[in-house]
């Protein structure tokens, strides 16, 4: 039996537009996968074929997915997509061909017991941590021109997730939000829409100078983070349990520190 | 999504906002010029010594509101609430939790703020509450504001002047996000109502779980002065309600609810007597929370325990996780103690400890029990039964599937089938299974060396946000 192997991009659009050709194959979707790029082992005796992204094809999908599965559903596939690991392609494929079988489609994302829904739950758990670790301990500096500035290191592409919060939440501020692992910059305009930005190289280090105010604020914040704790109830690793190391380097109170 | 995740990418001269150069600066009305004033104390200082002595207050949640920015100011909040940070001592940051003077005119024994403690003093003005609120939000350092107060002069003055300032930061400098305001007894209960309208959460502390207690230690505090502004919010809380459901423009009255908080260890209550006083808020006044807290001995006063072994932490993790059961579990305080048995088991949780002393009414077949007698099982917290319940829909489950799914099977297989079958051959007997379950080490909150909150036996799997609330927050 002759196997398929659809190489598709990492993205969101990348990995709809596959799951369309796979349906357009008309094969029985055992015999078909769905791979990311370069390093999928070859395998004897598969064929490869590169899956270009096409966004029409992609948002049929997408429009597919809301309507069947709902937004709860939705959302979960999108989070899983956000992830690193390569077998999440495969995962949102089986996943959408497994709802699509379901009495109730909707309920999707509850039939725990289907590998790759599991696959794809477990994806989407981690980058939904990831995300909400990041509203709470993304710290912003501000420049000189008033401009609030966040670097952060994620292992999941999180930053659209966080970005619709930090909108609503700040929006007559200009700020900016840098994954340095990927590059991207997610940039919100007072009072406008933000947007994403990447590929074009970074801002210049002698940009980023940081406001008078900000060095007074940022000594209040950490003289109130030691104030606060109760001596008598120390615990260090509760404290790493809740706060993992990772994430220190990018935070203000862990900074001052040193 | 879809759109925002594609090619949104612009040339770097194109961008609106760029660094290092002057980007349309909006006027921000939270941004006030606070320069004219002049104190002696550095704002640093009583910063230091105004949130050293709020610090006690274990609340520091900023749940039960999900509220989006208007667009005209800064700020919002999240219903599950947010943490920001986590101090030494494991505690969620969430609020800007400060006071706003640690003047007191009263003296009760177990605070550190008591008139008789020589101790420095400070108080903030309404306006540096504002600045440190706002700058801290604007970093993302905080969620809101947390303001107690020592009593300076009268319960209705004090109110009066945290009034001031929570009027200001929601109507000057226009914030939005979470406040927290604790309601002074012997406040007029005028002012009560006008903060309410302002405040997200309000708080009137029990301190101690019963007037005689009170009596002895705080001497200036009446059980009947506490209840009083309770009620009243309460009803405010009811009364809002109806007006919001006639004029959906009607501004909401405590909309996260109200809590409250009791120190365990400092009087002889035993746990049984806290379980019932925390059931009967929770009923009668609607409480949102109860928070315990371990009694820590700042004054060494004679009429307080000594407690060499530190705070009485332990207890105090085992009422939170009773707490639990009677507020997600459909638990009441009577089943899991009683004049007889009146404290917690120290070597087993408060929902394993139930089980074993129920063991009639297990096995239960994770297949077909419904959710309520699910959610008793140990080892099965509130998402894992939900996902059970779920995914079951789909066909049966197995083991296999329960530990995906969550189950802590080392702990539930003594009181679960599968498919009518156990996991192993197991002896359904007391003695052996609470052994047994004692050995599978319980991962505690204090426990110097290996805690995991998230392996937390009660809520098994990643109910991690929950605990940070638990946690303090
Ligand atoms: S009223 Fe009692 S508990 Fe409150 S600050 Fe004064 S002395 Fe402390």
């Amino acid at each position: 039996m002759e196997e398929y192997y659809l190489i598709c991009e990492d993205s969101l659009e990348g990995i709809f537009s596959g799951v369309y050709d796979a349906y357009l194959m008309k094969m029985p979707h055992e015999q078909i996968h769905l791979c990311l790029g370069e390093d999928e082992n070859l395998r004897l005796f598969a064929v490869y074929r590169e899956c270009p992204v096409d966004e029409v094809k992609a948002a049929k999908v997408a429009k597919t997915v809301v309507r069947r599965f709902g937004q709860e559903a939705y959302l979960s596939l999108c989070r899983a997509m956000a992830s690193p690991e390569t077998d999440k392609a495969e995962a949102v494929y089986k996943t959408i061909v497994a709802g699509l079988s379901m009495k109730n489609p909707m309920e999707v994302m509850g039939n725990l017991a289907n590998p790759y829904v599991y696959r794809v739950f477990e994806l989407a758990r981690f980058v939904a941590h990831e995300a909400h670790f990041h509203v709470e301990f993304v710290r912003f500096q501000e420049l000189e021109n008033e401009i609030l500035y966040s670097v952060i290191g994620p292992k999941n592409n999180i930053i659209t997730f966080i970005m619709p919060h930090f909108a609503d939440r700040l929006p007559l501020e200009n700020f900016i939000i840098h994954d340095e692992k990927r590059n991207i910059y997610a940039i919100h305009p007072a009072k406008g829409d933000w947007y994403l930005y990447s590929g074009g190289g970074e801002f210049p280090e002698d940009r980023l100078r940081c406001s008078q105010g900000e060095e007074h604020y940022s000594e209040l914040f950490y003289s109130f983070f030691r104030s606060i704790a109760i001596r008598e109830r120390e615990n260090l690793l509760l404290q790493r349990n809740m706060l993992p190391i990772r994430y220190r380097k990018y935070m203000t109170e862990f900074l001052m520190n040193k | 999504m879809l759109k925002q995740v594609t090619g949104i990418q612009k040339e770097m001269q194109h961008l609106t906002v760029v660094p290092g150069t002057s980007p349309s600066t909006i006027q921000k009305p939270y941004i006030v010029d606070c320069k004219g004033q002049t104190d002696k104390m550095t704002l640093q200082r009583k910063l230091e010594i105004l949130s050293d002595a709020a610090k006690y207050d274990v609340s520091c949640s900023s749940s039960g509101v999900g509220r989006k920015g208007d667009g005209t100011g800064i700020g919002n909040t999240s219903a599950a609430g947010i943490c920001h940070s986590f101090s030494s001592d494991g505690r969620c940051i969430s609020l800007l939790k400060i006071l706003f003077t640690n003047e007191c005119i009263y003296d009760c024994k177990y605070c550190i703020n008591r008139r008789s403690n020589d101790v420095p003093r400070a108080s903030f003005t309404p306006d540096e509450i504002c600045e440190l609120t706002i700058q801290f939000y604007r970093r993302n350092y905080i969620e809101g504001l947390f303001l107690s107060s020592g009593i300076i002069h009268s319960p209705t003055y004090t109110m009066e002047l945290i009034y001031e300032a929570v009027y200001k930061l929601r109507t000057l400098y226009r914030f939005q996000g979470y406040i927290h305001v604790k309601a002074i007894p012997g406040a007029d209960p005028l002012l009560i109502q006008r903060l309410g309208l302002l405040a997200d959460r309000m708080s009137v502390n029990l301190e101690l779980p019963t007037a005689e207690g009170l009596k002895t230690l705080a001497p200036n505090k009446h059980r009947k002065n506490i209840l009083a502004p309770m009620r009243q919010i309460q009803q405010g809380i009811e009364q809002n309600k109806e007006e919001i459901v006639v004029y959906k423009h009607a501004s909401s009255f405590v909309p996260a609810g109200q809590s409250t908080q009791m120190i365990v260890g400092a009087t002889p209550e035993s746990d049984y007597h806290l379980m019932m006083v925390a059931e009967n808020l929770y009923k009668k006044f609607d409480l949102k929370r109860v928070y315990y807290s371990a009694f820590v001995n700042v004054n060494e006063d004679s009429e307080l325990p000594a407690l060499p072994g530190g705070p009485p932490l332990l207890r105090e993790h085992r009422l939170y996780q009773a707490d639990w059961l009677l507020r997600f579990y459909g638990f009441e305080a009577g089943e899991l103690l009683s004049e007889e048995k009146p404290n917690f088991n120290v070597l087993l949780d408060p929902k394993a400890d139930w089980a074993l002393r129920h063991l009639e009414q297990f096995p239960v077949e994770v297949n077909r029990a419904d959710y309520q007698t699910i959610l008793r099982v140990p080892g099965i917290g509130v998402k894992s039964a939900q996902r059970i319940v779920r995914a079951r829909r789909n066909g049966n489950l197995s083991f296999e599937d329960l530990k995906k799914i969550g189950v802590v099977l080392k702990r539930a297989l003594y009181f679960i089938t599968c498919n009518g079958r156990m996991m192993y051959n197991t002896k359904i007997e007391e003695d052996y299974i609470t052994r047994n379950l004692i050995s599978v080490k319980e991962k505690l909150p204090f426990d110097r060396d290996g805690m995991t909150y998230r392996q937390l036996s009660l809520f098994d799997d990643n109910m991690v946000y929950e605990w940070k609330q638990a946690a303090g927050g």
